[in-house]
């Protein structure tokens, strides 16, 4: 894929700048059909075990061409592709794509239905924010009502975290590192990245012009199905990361650092059957892991950090 | 240690309940035990990677606990709290599996649970009434602000963690 997309860039880099702006849509309709071309035929080349068990993370983009049938032959929107394409997403293209992915994941799993709740999150998640180096952003929580045990971030200041994990939780500064997390992926623009190096394929892909009221089909489009981004993951490192840099934020806001180490402590002690756990551990490295490598990264760096746990303070669930 | 299987089984109860109180659990890098919850307190032993050790207690990121004949504080981060051991989940599968059978209340597959898988998630359809909730509760940063006042938090000055030499994780699980 990257490849390909060095290609096209040079393809495109050679064309005279006044050409570039009428000729872009067919031009990149011709590479990516012979692109996908290539593909089917790798694909019918290869054999299905090798398919099944990739001894390494594949890059995003490989994994949903694997995961999904060869991708009807839509027209392309080449305003899309391009802005996929041509340097960072602007913040109101960052905010549209957040919006949408949080319309869809709330079209899979509504708000708890507890105001109280709601705006405690909040709360707690919107002074987190502002030690994050984006204040700017319209931070928005919320706590989904599902009993699956996970979190969300989308791009643009979107944070859902599960009942499921909420109830897991002992103090706000567990929250706070929860909620530090996921902003971090935010703050990072982790699926952005991701969307980037599969927007190419996502343009292209099956899915379906979505009539839904205030709903924004050319988003949709290139984020794929509903919210199909929030089942698909992000690489170990951006996990890792956020992990690092979530701490960090929670600490920042005055909290006990230790309040993310004792969720994934938790997490870890959990049956490994346990179904509400089964698309976390789809889309997270294990727990465990996750401690061995934040332990690597905070050793005695934290030793002198003081912040509050305020456990008494912390709203449950009733 | 104890039995693997009463362990799991009582074990989430156990931490849900925020006690440290005896539970088992794994060293996940070769570390040391300190005489108390602070690195300028001497040493009072080595432990191993893979080491197991019953936790006894809980202080900020210290654990207090029992190697062999030796009781002493180790960071909370060296430590995996519980009966997973460095396996991965897919190891880990024979603890899950044990805990059902031995403890019916504990099957966590339940008829009515409602969960959140990638079906779902793929399938949903945009939800304009809930997002617009979502977006009537937000928290202005003033009132954020008057929020951490009212707890007593203050912003602190903390340096960004440096991304480790090598990461190298304490189990292989490649298929997730």
């Amino acid at each position: 894929m990257r490849a390909a997309l060095a290609l096209l860039l040079l393809f495109m880099a050679g064309s005279p700048l006044s050409a570039q702006a009428f000729d872009l849509g067919k031009l990149l309709e011709e590479r990516i059909n012979q692109e996908l071309e290539k593909r089917d035929k790798s694909r019918q080349q290869q054999s299905a075990p090798a398919q099944a068990a990739p001894a390494q993370p594949a890059p995003a983009g490989a994994q949903s061409a694997a995961a999904s049938p060869p991708p009807a032959r839509q027209k392309v929107d080449a305003a899309q592709i391009g802005f996929a394409l041509f340097g960072d997403y602007s913040l109101e293209e960052e905010n549209r794509i957040g919006r949408q992915i949080a319309g869809n994941l709330l079209g899979a799993a509504r708000l708890v239905p507890d105001a109280a709740l709601q705006r405690y999150v909040n709360e707690v998640g919107q002074w987190v924010a502002q030690h994050s180096g984006r204040p700017e952003l319209s931070w928005r929580f919320g706590v989904l009502d599902s009993d699956a045990i996970n979190a969300f971030a989308a791009p643009g200041g979107y944070i859902f975290v599960t009942r499921g994990l909420y109830r897991l939780l002992n103090s706000e500064a567990e929250l706070a590192g929860v909620l530090g997390h996921e902003i971090a992926h935010v703050t990072q623009k982790h699926h952005l990245k991701l969307l980037k190096q599969s927007s190419l394929i996502g343009a292209l892909g099956q899915a379906a012009s979505n009539k839904v009221k205030d709903s924004d089909p050319a988003i949709q489009n290139l984020i794929g199905n509903g919210a199909e981004i929030m089942a698909r993951g992000l690489d170990k490192e951006a996990e890792f990361e956020a992990d690092r840099i979530g701490m960090v934020y929670a600490a920042r806001a005055g909290y006990d650092p230790w309040g993310l180490p004792n969720v994934l402590q938790d997490m870890a002690a959990l049956p490994a059957k346990d179904s509400r756990t089964s698309l976390l551990y789809k889309t997270h490295p294990h727990p465990a892991d996750r401690l061995s490598a934040l332990g690597a990264a905070v050793g005695d760096r934290m030793d002198n950090v003081r912040g509050k746990e305020l456990s008494g303070r912390f709203y449950r669930l009733p | 240690m104890k039995n693997n299987v009463l362990t799991a089984s009582t074990l989430a109860l156990c931490l849900l309940a925020g006690t440290a109180a005896a539970t088992p659990g794994t060293v996940l890098r070769d570390e040391k035990l300190y005489s108390q919850p602070s690195a300028s307190a001497p040493a009072a032993a080595s432990v191993s990677k893979g080491a197991n050790i019953t936790v006894l207690a809980k202080q900020g990121g210290w654990l207090r606990v029992t190697s062999g004949r030796t009781t002493g504080w180790i960071r909370l981060l060296s430590v995996r709290v519980g009966g997973g051991g460095l396996a991965s989940v897919g190891v880990g599968d024979v603890v899950g599996a044990a805990t059902t059978r031995s403890d019916p209340s504990k099957v966590v597959a339940v008829a009515g649970l409602r969960g959140l898988n990638d079906e779902e998630l793929k399938g949903a359809q945009f939800n304009a009434e809930e997002l617009a909730r979502l977006d009537a509760m937000a928290v202005s940063q003033a009132q954020a602000r008057s929020f951490a006042a009212a707890g007593g938090l203050a912003s602190a000055q903390i340096r960004f963690l440096p991304k480790p030499q090598s990461s190298q994780p304490a189990t292989s699980w490649e298929d997730n």
